[in-house]
Formats: structure tokens, C-alpha cells, sequence
């Protein structure tokens, strides 16, 4: 409490404060009150990804005006078996106007586009976030080995990063895509059980291709980026200062060099969460991405035919909805970059 | 300069090298069997045995590796499995409709792109300069399929300002790539614009321009002929950096409008998973990368004489 006040007189005074590089970064990044209210929105976004499934629930049959069960049996005299998956298909021709649980329309399937929207929030934060956590890793610990050991495992990091940037972006996703999807390792995974639970129901194969495709093909930035940093840092005193304690190369790259790169993680990550919800819009639309659960990228691609009736609605809800996540998360990116620059001093 | 020029070629070979195998290794496992592509359902297992034989299917992966290196040293990757067109032909097909769409968009999209980040970094801090921040990220959080659908449907199919679909050879091309390029510059404004505002005013803090200022210069020739001749380094770089995107980034573009080129060939060759073209495609890709790579580093060294490569 004493610690407290005293901090408060200092700044009362416009006399400096010690604060840790975190405090001083969230202190910057209040300022900026844009990068707020964005931040609430991604915290919006993520809680109802979180409670997707349940929309689902709720939108499948109350837009027929039944319950569950006599929905499914519906579906069911139509040869359209449910068993229990969250596609809610209705009996609803296409239109705009509707009830409270088609607040936006129906689509050409009839289906809730207002709950469709709500639910493909879910594939966008498991696309974006184990994509760029992927890519993230991959890219910091082989800019961080490269740029502190130097010497071969250097020129093999450079070399590889070198020959994955010069692919064609567009192809090498396509090219691991097919093997993810149609090789061998398809029928591996849908197999894949560990214990009684079925890893491929939790999920699906399309989600772990977008994953793995956006996780291998957006290292390389992180990885210049962090190399390059590091390079100017492993001189420094703080470091020899570790080595003279006798710590070991893992503890010295891990607990002193990391925390002084970990910016360009924390920006890199918001940058690559963005490439991959946009990247799982193309490559559903070529045929490569989700096709079991609902996402935007579906319902984007689908939207192809349903503008030649004009059903514009479930474009223009997946597109706002693609369009509000991505702005907060590019915006807050930005936020991000400004607060956590320890140049920039304001 | 040749010196290093001549190096950096060397280094590149070991990179295509690896490419290609990446390139024959994915597809090869992807691809299955290309008699099933090819003979349809139920073929005879002769048939399917002469196919293997013509195709060298059953060759070792070294035997196809060497082929496939040869190819991409020869520039010469076979016939289509569809229709048995030589990949040469199809490529010398699609590359006039692709750069016809592309190189009026870039050329464009850069020019608007420069001005417009000298007019933001001419009133930095100005209302004009956060508006452009703010509205420069709201046009590069939209997906570039959203900017096609939608331009697509209200501009060509509701106001019929321009042809749906389509292409014409020669002068009437124009109409049909119109909407097309004013998508491009538009998916490229964002970025561009942000990349060239820093570039700008990293140049305005400099020493030259403070004594150009206290010389009397105007501020409007200040900003164009002083600054803007320093930022033509990172702009031509970045224009290098592009270049190879011109063939393969009017993708989806020309997939939605129409346009039968080399974007459009790469689509058909994916559905039917064709093989030598798409292989055709990632190898070329890459040694336009390497080459504009290339390129860029001296064009670094030819316009800016402080730069000696080495």
C-alpha cells in the first residue's frame, strides 16, 4: 500500500517510476483508447466462439418452431441424418426477413445465417490461434537458436527459411494441404484414437490442415525478425554476464535472451492469427479447408452461387462479422507494436 | 558487382534444387495414382501399365527427380493429363490475359500508393494522416474474396458498370479487365500505402531535408524532388519484390472475372489435379522469386551509389 501511494506522489510529481517492461507497455497501451474498446471486442469474439456449439442448438430447430428431437425426426423422414451434429438445416426457404432466431435470414439451405455467422467464430479462433501459435513457435526457436549459435545451425535455418520463402505461398499451402487431406495421413488420423476418444471428432481433418498449412508456411518473418534481434543482443553484457555465472545455452536463450525478443512474438502472433482467418476463407473456397464445420470462409465461397439469386445476406454476415475480428486484431497489432517498441518513448 | 551477382546465382541453385524435390515429394505423395485421373473408372490394368510406362510412374524417386530437374532446366514439362496440351502451350496461352490485368494494376496501385503516402506524410499528425491510418487498416482487414464478391455483385451485376465475366484479346480487353484492376489496387492500397508512409517519413527526419527547409525550398518540392528521389531505393526494391506475384497473384481474380490466364489454368489444373502443370507452375514461381531477389539487391547498389555489394 505504502509502494503504492508512493508511486502515485512520484507521478503526481512527473518524477520517475520504476516499472517493469510489461507495466510500462500496458501503460502506453491504455493511452491509446481505440486500442481498448477493440480489445473488448476480441474478448467478445472469443466468448462466443467459446459458446458456439450452444447457438447451434438453439438456431437448428426453434426456427422450425419444434424441439430437438422432432426436428431431427423431420430431418430425418428427409434423409438428412443429424445424429446429434449442429447443422441446423430448416425448412425455411431463403428470405431476409424472419423470427428471433433468424434475424438475419436464411441462407439457400434455409439455414439461420445469424446463427451460422455465430458459430464459424469457433473454426476462426481455433484456425487463428494454434495457426499462429504453430508459426510462432517454428519461427522463434529457430531464430533464436540460429541467431545465438551462429556458425552451421545458422546457415541451415537461413537456407531453409531462404527456400521456403522463394515457393510460391499460394502453391506450398495447396502442396501440403493435399498431403494433409488426401495422403495417407488422412485415413491415419480419422483412425487416430486415444483411448475411446476420437482425436479426429474433436477436430476435424479440415481444421488440423488449415493449422498445419498456416503454421508451416508463416515462420519465416518471425524467424528473420527474431534472428536478426538477437544477433545484436548475444554481445551484450547481460548475456556474457550469464555465460561467466556458468548457465547453460538453454537457460541463457530461454529465461535472459527470449524476454528481450518477445515483443516481435507478441506482434508476430496477432499478424499470423490474421493471415490464417484470412487464409482459411481462400483455401476453403479452393476445395482444402473446412467442410464439416460452419465457417465464414463456407459460407464466403458459397456465396458465389447465391448471388446469382440474389441472396446477398449470408455474404454480407460472414463478411462483417470476418471484417469486425480482423480490424480489432490488426488494430490492437498495431497497439501492440507502438506500446511495446522501447524506442519509442512517450 | 558481377562478382556478386554470379555468387548469388550459385547460391540460388542449391535452393532450387531442394525446391523441386519439396515440389515432386509433395505432389508425388498427394497425387495418388495418375491412371485414375486419366483412364477414369475401372480402367483395364494394360492400359493402366502403359500410362505407368509413358509417365514413368514406377520409376525410382531419383529417376523422376533427375527428370523433373531437367524439365525445369530445359523449360520443358510435358503435355497436360487432360488433354495431352504441352505445358509450354498453355503457359504461352495464359501469360498475355494475366499480364495484361496485372502489370496496368501494379503500375497503377504503386502510383497511387507513393502519392498518397507523400500527401499522408506531407500532413503527419493531421487529421487526414490518422483518417488514412485507420481507413488504410479497415481496407486490408477485409477478405480480398469478400472485395471481389462484392464489387462483383453491386458494380457489374447490379449497376452493370462493367462485364460480369469474360475477356477479350486486344483492345477490348480493356473493359473486361477494368473491374478486376480497380480490386487489385484497392486489396494492394492498404499495405502499400502504410509501407511507403514509413518510408517517407523515416526520409523527412533526415538532415537534408532540415537544410533544404532552411535554404527556402518549398515544402511541395522538398517532398517531391528531394524526398521522393531518396525513397525510390525501397520503393523499386519493393516493386522487385512483387513482380513475381504478377503471374500467380491475379489468382482468384481471374478465376471470378473470367480471364483465361495463367490464374485461371492453375485453378482448372488443381481441380483436375494435374500434375505437370501445377509442378510446372511451383518450379517457375520460384525461379522468378530467386531471379527478382536477385534483382532487387542490384537495383539496391545501382541507385543508391553508397551501396557496394559484396
Amino acid at each position: 500500500m505504502t509502494t503504492l501511494s508512493t508511486m502515485d506522489a512520484f507521478e503526481a510529481q512527473d518524477l520517475t517510476v520504476a516499472r517493469t517492461p510489461t507495466q510500462e507497455a500496458w501503460r502506453r497501451f491504455k493511452k491509446d483508447k481505440l486500442g481498448l474498446v477493440f480489445l473488448v471486442v476480441i474478448a467478445i469474439y472469443f466468448f462466443v466462439a467459446l459458446w458456439a456449439g450452444t447457438f447451434g442448438w438453439g438456431g437448428s430447430y426453434e426456427v422450425a418452431g419444434q424441439t430437438r428431437p422432432a426436428y431431427e425426426a423431420s430431418m430425418g423422414q428427409l434423409g438428412i441424418q443429424l445424429d446429434g451434429k449442429p447443422f441446423p438445416e430448416s425448412q425455411v426457404p431463403p428470405n431476409l426477413a424472419g423470427g428471433a432466431n433468424t434475424m438475419l435470414g436464411t441462407d439457400a439451405l434455409g439455414r439461420s445465417v445469424f446463427y451460422r455467422g455465430l458459430q464459424s467464430t469457433k473454426v476462426a479462433f481455433i484456425v487463428g490461434t494454434f495457426g499462429a501459435l504453430l508459426s510462432v513457435v517454428i519461427g522463434m526457436t529457430l531464430g533464436l537458436l540460429a541467431g545465438f549459435l551462429g556458425g552451421w545451425v545458422d546457415r541451415v535455418v537461413v537456407f531453409v527459411y531462404s527456400t521456403l520463402a522463394s515457393i510460391p505461398y499460394l502453391l506450398l499451402m495447396l502442396a501440403i494441404a493435399f498431403v494433409v487431406k488426401k495422403g495417407d495421413f488422412a485415413n491415419w488420423y480419422d483412425d487416430l484414437k486415444i483411448g475411446e476418444f476420437d482425436v479426429s471428432d474433436f477436430i476435424s481433418l479440415g481444421l488440423l490442415n488449415l493449422v498445419v498449412v498456416i503454421g508451416l508456411t508463416s515462420w519465416v518473418t518471425l524467424c528473420r525478425l527474431v534472428r536478426a534481434e538477437v544477433f545484436k543482443v548475444r554481445e551484450l553484457d547481460y548475456v556474457n554476464a550469464a555465460r561467466s555465472l556458468g548457465f547453460g545455452t538453454g537457460r541463457i536463450l530461454f529465461r535472459h535472451v527470449l524476454p528481450n525478443v518477445f515483443h516481435l512474438v507478441i506482434i508476430n502472433f496477432s499478424l499470423t492469427f490474421v493471415i490464417a482467418i484470412k487464409s482459411e476463407v481462400i483455401l476453403t473456397f479452393l476445395g482444402v479447408g473446412v467442410d464439416k464445420e460452419p465457417s465464414w470462409g463456407q459460407t464466403i465461397a458459397g456465396a458465389k452461387n447465391e448471388l446469382m439469386t440474389g441472396i446477398w445476406w449470408p455474404l454480407a454476415t460472414a463478411g462483417t462479422l470476418l471484417f469486425g475480428l480482423t480490424l480489432a486484431v490488426n488494430y490492437v497489432g498495431d497497439a501492440l507494436r507502438d506500446a511495446l517498441d522501447p524506442k519509442l518513448k512517450t | 558487382m558481377i562478382q556478386y551477382v554470379i555468387r548469388r546465382i550459385l547460391y540460388a541453385i542449391p535452393v532450387l534444387l531442394v525446391v523441386a524435390f519439396i515440389t515432386l515429394w509433395l505432389f508425388d505423395i498427394a497425387a495418388g495414382d495418375p491412371a485414375a485421373i486419366k483412364l477414369g473408372k475401372n480402367p483395364s490394368p494394360e492400359a493402366v501399365a502403359a500410362l505407368h510406362e509413358k509417365l514413368g510412374f514406377d520409376d525410382p524417386f531419383l529417376v523422376k527427380y533427375g527428370k523433373f530437374l531437367w524439365s525445369t532446366a530445359t523449360l520443358d514439362y510435358g503435355v497436360s493429363f487432360t488433354d495431352d496440351t504441352p505445358v509450354r502451350t498453355i503457359f504461352a496461352r495464359g501469360i498475355g490475359p494475366t499480364l495484361s490485368l496485372t502489370i496496368p494494376a501494379f503500375l497503377l496501385g504503386t502510383l497511387v500508393s507513393v502519392v498518397l503516402a507523400l500527401l499522408v506524410a506531407f500532413y503527419r499528425g493531421s487529421l487526414l494522416d490518422k483518417t488514412m491510418t485507420v481507413v488504410a487498416i479497415a481496407a486490408i482487414s477485409i477478405s480480398s474474396l469478400v472485395y471481389i464478391l462484392v464489387f462483383q455483385y453491386v458494380l457489374a451485376d447490379q449497376w452493370k458498370l462493367f462485364p460480369i465475366w469474360g475477356y477479350d484479346y486486344g483492345f477490348g480487353a480493356i473493359t473486361f479487365v477494368a473491374l478486376p484492376v480497380l480490386i487489385w489496387i484497392l486489396l494492394s492500397i492498404g499495405t502499400d500505402m502504410r509501407y511507403y508512409r514509413t518510408v517517407a517519413l523515416e526520409e523527412i527526419s533526415r538532415d537534408y531535408v532540415r537544410t533544404a527547409r532552411s535554404k527556402g525550398v518549398s515544402e511541395r518540392k522538398v517532398l517531391f524532388s528531394h524526398v521522393l528521389r531518396n525513397c525510390l531505393i525501397p520503393i523499386v526494391t519493393r516493386m522487385a519484390i512483387i513482380v513475381p506475384f504478377l503471374i500467380t497473384g491475379s489468382f482468384l481474380l481471374e478465376i471470378f472475372f473470367g480471364i483465361p490466364g495463367l490464374g485461371n489454368t492453375l485453378y482448372t489444373a488443381i481441380g483436375n489435379s494435374d500434375l505437370p502443370v501445377i509442378k510446372a507452375f511451383t518450379m517457375l514461381g520460384t525461379v522468378l522469386y530467386v531471379i527478382f531477389d536477385i534483382l532487387a539487391d542490384v537495383s539496391y547498389a545501382v541507385l543508391d551509389p553508397r551501396v557496394r555489394l559484396q
